[in-house]
């Protein structure tokens, strides 16, 4: 005679192991040995998601829910069902009722906090992320969704303490170390960065991403030996990791994809946004004025407060080019970027009438408007290709439109190369491969002007303005 | 007082009568007890009642109680007695049946038919015996007589399919399989015939969709999702079958068919732990499979159990006696428990059970490179007798002969993960020129291990070989136009040198992978070697070309978990400690006799042996012994067990000097040794096995730790102990050293190998 609570039981563990497959007939075959059951129906709604019937799921438990409205199990399934179909207010909902169920489940709280923090609630996030970690103190999950709450409230000394205990709560949890090193390159403490991925290695639970990581810090501390060889262990543990691929690839080690990997970006960027334009006006960066002079320089029209329409600002990041451009008879100003958390800062400038959180590319291809402005500062240097890319903005291009856009530059002694991808992670390329892809366009070249771009280093960063237009 | 005691003794006091003893042994023979009723129904007869049902039931009692020959003794009484009875003819023909003389029993059934014309028994056991010896038809004949007069029969339609099957009716034959399982829905066997019937007239997707509706309605029953699994497994679908399986199992825990199917398909798959639990559930419901016991004790192997697998397989030898595969088996687990000298005996018994097998062959070809007495020409030999009895075909190769032009480069293996096979190839194939070289891997049991990844990463093509025979996999290959076919398996558990046999490709290489020798495969064009694994002199036992690379033959990967490399421990303790790492099956008589002098001529020293086979108190207990008949104290000798690899390594931090043992010397895990700072000294022997430390050390530029002779070996360990700070110099550098070396220089070593392989390529165009 078969067990209900044994075929339940089995079922749970195949659905943990990705097996839905065979947990399906068993929770058939346990359905016809109890009915009414919100085990059963907690399973069936946690298989249906894992096989991605996201919407028969969220069927399911609204009936569930209603059926056994205090079995917090099946509140905190439809929470995370809803946050992923993009019901947040939901989630939250469901969260909260958790909370208040079971005032003693850190899981609940977790959720309610990582919701929290989804929603812009920082402050209230940490405060249920805080419980949660105080509950359950050695959960990584928990801690690192804390810390990332406390990033997001400018906290990043309490983030960091939080990592470092964490650490020490669950010293053999690699995901916890990277995201230590992950918060000190963020906050461009390379230093600390090295060290507590050098610990890591010695503890002997470094992965891929810590490595790639302390490669990454190295390199930026102009450490590029060491950094080749963090690098080829980066390789060795994430072989087929798009962002330890990029980050090896810029060491050198192995040949480089045309571009950057949309991982690589927003793990970069996010969580950068705040010290971002710091760092940036540290190094001397020029791109927002010189954006702002050529743009007079071609339209002088704007300095008597002729409006020029609709204005693309693409890779824009925290908005500082579309500050250098706000004062600007311009009819509507559009940023798009990868990183959420650029643009949460973008937004805080209230300069911006549309912020898309989306690769560029992908953004041309669906866009149906016409611009008469596209500028794409600093933002090329994250392809290597910069055939397709460039087609896409001569596309949305409107008749008499132009387009500014900035890349570093190849220099000389890489004769012979179109693009090379560069040990910061960014691709350089040849003036002569960027007048190339211009003309492919079919767009007007005015312009393909040296500037320098910032300093790294104490060095000047050479780069190219580029300036095309739709002449037809 | 027992029943026994009691029946005897009221039969002593003639309180009952032989009736009621002869209906009580009745009783007692259908409750299971045998022995009880063969005594109450001998009393029975004893006091008189000769009745022909008593006679019948003490003749099946004596025959359950193994007493044939009283049992048949009786029946052929009851014959004479009564010829026209059919009932004695069907018992004795069941008997002698069971006995495995089908003659005999044919000509008993035909006596009951003549009794009476349609008795199901009757008709089903010729009909069974018909089948047993291939004329389904005439099965089929007397099967249909049955069933139109009995149509209840539900074995009768089981056979009846099994009989069409034998006759190419396969899809009659679901339909009699289908009315067996009518009668019996929870029969495992039915339910398998009738998707094997399925299978077999290619209607494999139908019967999938029919027993999942079949589930639908009714969840509970095991035997569809049994079946299912049968069916995936003959798509190719493994993980799905398992899945099948696992549910089966689940529904019906106690069912002995799904448990017996599950521990099967595991053992062939990567999940060897799983396959262990599953195996052993299985044998728990089905004391007597032979097969799963055997599986068992290969799967307990693979595991690094090795003791308990040996125990296991010698169960299997006692209780079912000695055939050939559960022999190799053996021969293969006794060797890394340390006896090579009863393990190549048992390949040799092997070899005589069978002597034009394969395997057998193979056994001995990997245990035999462990015995200190082989020779490099006997090995050979060994190798060349598989190479004889392997089925080949002669393809015509169009691959054009440019020598120059991108090749397709082939490697095969069942070892593309965390194993020696990854950590002595990943980085040199890495950094073969990818515009020179297009990689597809040919991989048998894929895992996904961070090593398993670096090779998914390095391929062009993917390819799964677990469920291509060797006819499959060679077609595949040869399809694919693989110009260069590089072994990474030889000989070993999942190498696949039969299909190399039939080649894959135009020129094959052997490289890393059981590579302890030559293949002796008439088919291997090359080996893959180094002027310190084969120098002049020893040539000549290769079957293969030698294909020479410029350092050594292989190129170390370090892990990136490897711990840093720890003080000489002389430096604390003062005293030297000695080690080894190495697999027990390395370690002879001969070696523990020379270690014994080391540590007599070095004062205090200690030794610590570390290996897997170390986790079992029996397998330690048996090595004290053998160093204690050398005089050495039990408590200078430590053993350890298996340990994560990190800790593995950071073992090392323990160890002064490694003692590499003989013949068979430490190949990666001399590597490993060298990066954790410690080196080895070893004694370079013959064969290919014999000489591996002699390549890595002189790799690395440690040539003065070689030796050519059992006393320079001994010697030079007793010198090297003396110099402790010696000793902590050279570690402090040590994997600098290792580092800078051609060891680990992957970008060289790409470069390497990369012109030997055109080199073979080249050969191969020009018409070599």
């Amino acid at each position: 005679m078969n067990d209900p609570e044994t075929l339940l039981a089995h079922a749970s563990r195949l659905i943990g192991n990705g097996r839905t497959g065979a947990a399906r007939p068993l929770l058939m075959a346990a359905r016809t040995l109890v009915t009414d059951n919100p085990r059963v129906a907690e399973l069936t709604a946690l298989l249906n998601i894992r096989e991605g019937q996201l919407m028969v799921a969220r069927d399911m438990l609204d009936d569930d829910v209603a059926a056994w409205p205090m079995h917090t199990g099946l509140r905190k399934l439809r929470a995370e069902l809803r946050f992923r179909t993009d019901d947040l207010p939901g989630a939250l909902e469901d969260a909260a009722d958790c909370v208040i169920q079971d005032s003693h489940d850190p899981t609940a709280k977790a959720l309610l906090g990582m919701l929290l923090l989804e929603v812009g609630q920082a402050k209230d996030a940490v405060l249920c992320l805080g419980e949660a970690v105080r509950d359950a103190p050695r959960n990584p999950g928990f801690i690192k969704a804390l810390a990332t709450a406390q990033e997001a409230l400018g906290d990043t000394s309490t983030a960091a303490s939080t990592l470092q205990s964490g650490i020490q709560q669950a010293p053999g949890d690699g995901s916890l170390r990277s995201a230590a090193v992950l918060l000190a390159v963020r906050q461009r403490n390379f230093d600390e960065a090295v060290e507590l991925a050098t610990a890591a290695r010695s503890a002997g639970i470094a992965d891929a991403c810590t490595f790639g990581l302390l490669g990454h810090a190295l390199s930026s501390l102009g450490r590029h030996t060491e950094a080749a060889d963090a690098y080829q262990e980066a390789l060795k543990l994430g072989p087929d990791d798009p962002y330890v691929r990029h980050l090896v690839a810029a060491s050198g080690v192995v040949a480089s994809a045309d571009r950057a990997p949309d991982d690589y970006i927003r793990t970069i960027f996010d969580g950068y946004a705040e010290r971002f334009e710091d760092h940036l006006i540290s190094l001397g960066y020029r791109i927002p004025g010189l954006v702002r002079s050529v743009l007079f320089q071609y339209r002088p029209g704007l300095k008597i407060g002729q409006s020029i329409g609709p204005v693309l600002d693409l890779g824009c990041g925290t908005g500082l080019v579309g500050v250098a451009l706000s004062d600007l008879p311009l009819t509507d100003l559009i940023g798009v970027d990868l990183s959420a958390r650029m643009l949460e800062n973008a937004a805080q400038k209230r300069i911006y009438a549309q912020l898309h959180t989306e690769e560029a590319g992908s953004y041309l291809r669906r866009e149906q408007r016409m611009f008469p402005l596209i500028v794409a500062a600093d933002v090329l240097c994250y392809f290597g290709n910069i055939n397709q890319i460039l087609a896409d903005m001569a596309a949305r291009l409107s008749i008499g439109g132009i387009v500014i856009f900035t890349v570093e530059e190849l220099l000389n002694d890489q004769m012979g190369k179109l693009w090379m991808l560069g040990r910061q992670g960014r691709f350089a390329h040849s003036p002569a491969y960027v007048r190339d892809c211009a003309i492919q366009t079919g767009l007007c070249i005015h312009e393909i002007r040296r500037e320098t771009l910032r300093k790294e280093g104490g060095a000047n960063v050479p780069g190219l303005l580029v300036i095309l237009e739709r002449s037809s | 007082m027992t029943t026994l005691d009691a029946l005897e003794a009221s039969v002593a006091i003639g309180e009952y009568d032989s009736h009621w003893l002869a209906a009580h042994g009745i009783m007692l023979l259908a409750s299971g007890t045998p022995l009880a009723a063969r005594v109450a129904l001998t009393n029975a007869m004893l006091l008189g009642d000769t009745r022909p049902t008593t006679v019948l039931n003490l003749a099946l009692a004596e025959g359950a109680s193994g007493e044939q020959a009283r049992a048949k003794e009786l029946l052929r009484e009851l014959t004479g007695r009564l010829p026209d009875w059919d009932e004695p003819w069907i018992r004795l023909a069941e008997i002698q049946r069971r006995n495995g003389d089908h003659a005999g029993a044919i000509i008993y059934y035909g006596h009951a038919l003549e009794c009476d014309p349609l008795r199901p028994e009757a008709l089903i056991g010729l009909a069974v015996l018909r089948l047993g010896a291939g004329d389904g038809a005439a099965a089929q004949l007397l099967l249909l007589r049955c069933l139109g007069a009995h149509p209840d029969r539900i074995e009768a339609w089981d056979a009846l399919g099994l009989a069409l099957m034998q006759t190419g009716d396969a899809a009659a034959a679901e339909s009699a399989f289908d009315a067996a399982r009518q009668g019996a829905p929870d029969n495992f066997e039915y339910a398998l015939h009738r998707a094997t019937a399925a299978c077999l007239a290619e209607r494999a997707e139908f019967e999938l969709a029919r027993l999942e509706a079949e589930s639908l309605r009714d969840p509970l029953n095991a035997t569809m999702p049994t079946a299912r699994a049968v069916v995936l497994q003959k798509l190719g679908r493994r993980a799905e079958a398992l899945d099948a399986l696992e549910v089966a199992v689940a529904l019906s825990p106690d069912a002995a068919v799904p448990a017996l199917l599950l521990g099967e398909m595991l053992a062939q798959s990567p999940r060897g732990p799983d396959a262990i639990i599953a195996l052993k559930h299985a044998l728990a419901l089905k004391p007597n499979d032979r097969r799963a016991a055997n599986n068992l004790g290969a799967v307990l192997m693979r595991q690094h159990q090795h003791a308990e697998a040996a125990r296991i397989l010698r169960g299997v030898r006692t209780q079912h006696g000695d055939d050939p595969v559960c022999l190799c088996n053996l021969a293969n687990a006794t060797v890394l428990l340390g006896h090579q000298e009863e393990a190549v005996s048992i390949a040799r018994q092997s070899i005589a059970l069978a002597p034009d097998a394969v395997l057998p062959y193979r056994a001995m070809a990997n245990v035999a490179p462990y015995h200190p007495d082989t020779r490099a020409s006997e090995l050979l030999g060994t190798l060349r007798a598989i190479s004889d009895r392997l089925p080949r075909e002669a393809p015509v190769f169009c691959n054009e002969r440019d020598p120059a032009r991108r090749l397709r480069l082939g490697l095969l293996s069942g070892s593309f993960r965390i194993h020696p096979v990854g950590w002595l190839t990943i980085a040199g194939l890495e950094n073969l020129d990818p515009a020179a070289f297009d990689i597809h891997c040919f991989a048998q049991n894929a895992s996904q291990d961070p090593i398993a990844r670096r090779f998914r990463a390095l391929a062009t093509e993917w390819h799964d070989t677990d469920n291509l025979d060797d006819p499959m996999l060679a077609r595949l290959a040869r399809s694919l136009q693989i110009d260069v076919l590089i072994d990474l398996g030889g000989y070993g558990d999942s190498g696949r040198m039969p299909a190399c046999a039939r080649r894959l490709a135009p020129v094959q290489i052997k490289w890393v992978g059981m590579q302890s020798h030559s293949t002796g495969l008439a088919e291997m064009d090359w080996f893959i070697t180094d002027r310190w694994e084969t120098p002049a002199d020893k040539r000549i036992f290769y079957s293969e070309r030698l294909l020479q690379l410029t350092d050594g033959y292989v190129c170390y990967s370090p892990p990136p978990h490897a711990p840093d490399v720890a003080p000489a421990p002389a430096l604390v303790n003062q005293y030297i400690t000695f080690g080894c790492f190495n697999n027990l099956a390395k370690i002879t008589p001969q070696v523990i006799a020379a270690w014994g002098e080391i540590l007599t001529g070095v004062p205090k020293s200690r030794l610590i042996l570390k290996t897997h086979q170390f986790s079992d108190a029996e397998t330690q207990a048996m090595m004290a012994s053998r160093f204690a008949a050398h005089g050495i104290d039990g408590n200078r000798i430590e053993f350890r067990g298996a340990s994560p690899h990190r800790e593995f390594l950071r073992q090392y931090g323990d160890v002064d000097i490694v003692l590499d043992p003989f013949p068979y010397t430490g190949g990666l895990t001399t590597c490993e040794a060298l990066w954790m700072g410690v080196p080895t000294i070893t004694l370079a022997g013959e064969i290919f096995a014999a000489r591996h430390s002699c390549s890595h050390l002189s790799n690395v530029g440690l040539t003065d730790w070689i030796t050519h002779d059992r006393e320079e070996y001994i010697q030079l360990a007793i010198y090297h102990a003396a110099d402790i700070a010696a000793l902590q110099e050279l570690r402090s550098g040590l994997r600098a050293r290792v580092k800078a070396s051609p060891l680990c220089d992957a970008p060289r070593f790409g470069r390497h190998l990369g012109i030997a392989l055109r080199h073979a390529w080249t050969e191969w165009c020009d018409g070599s």
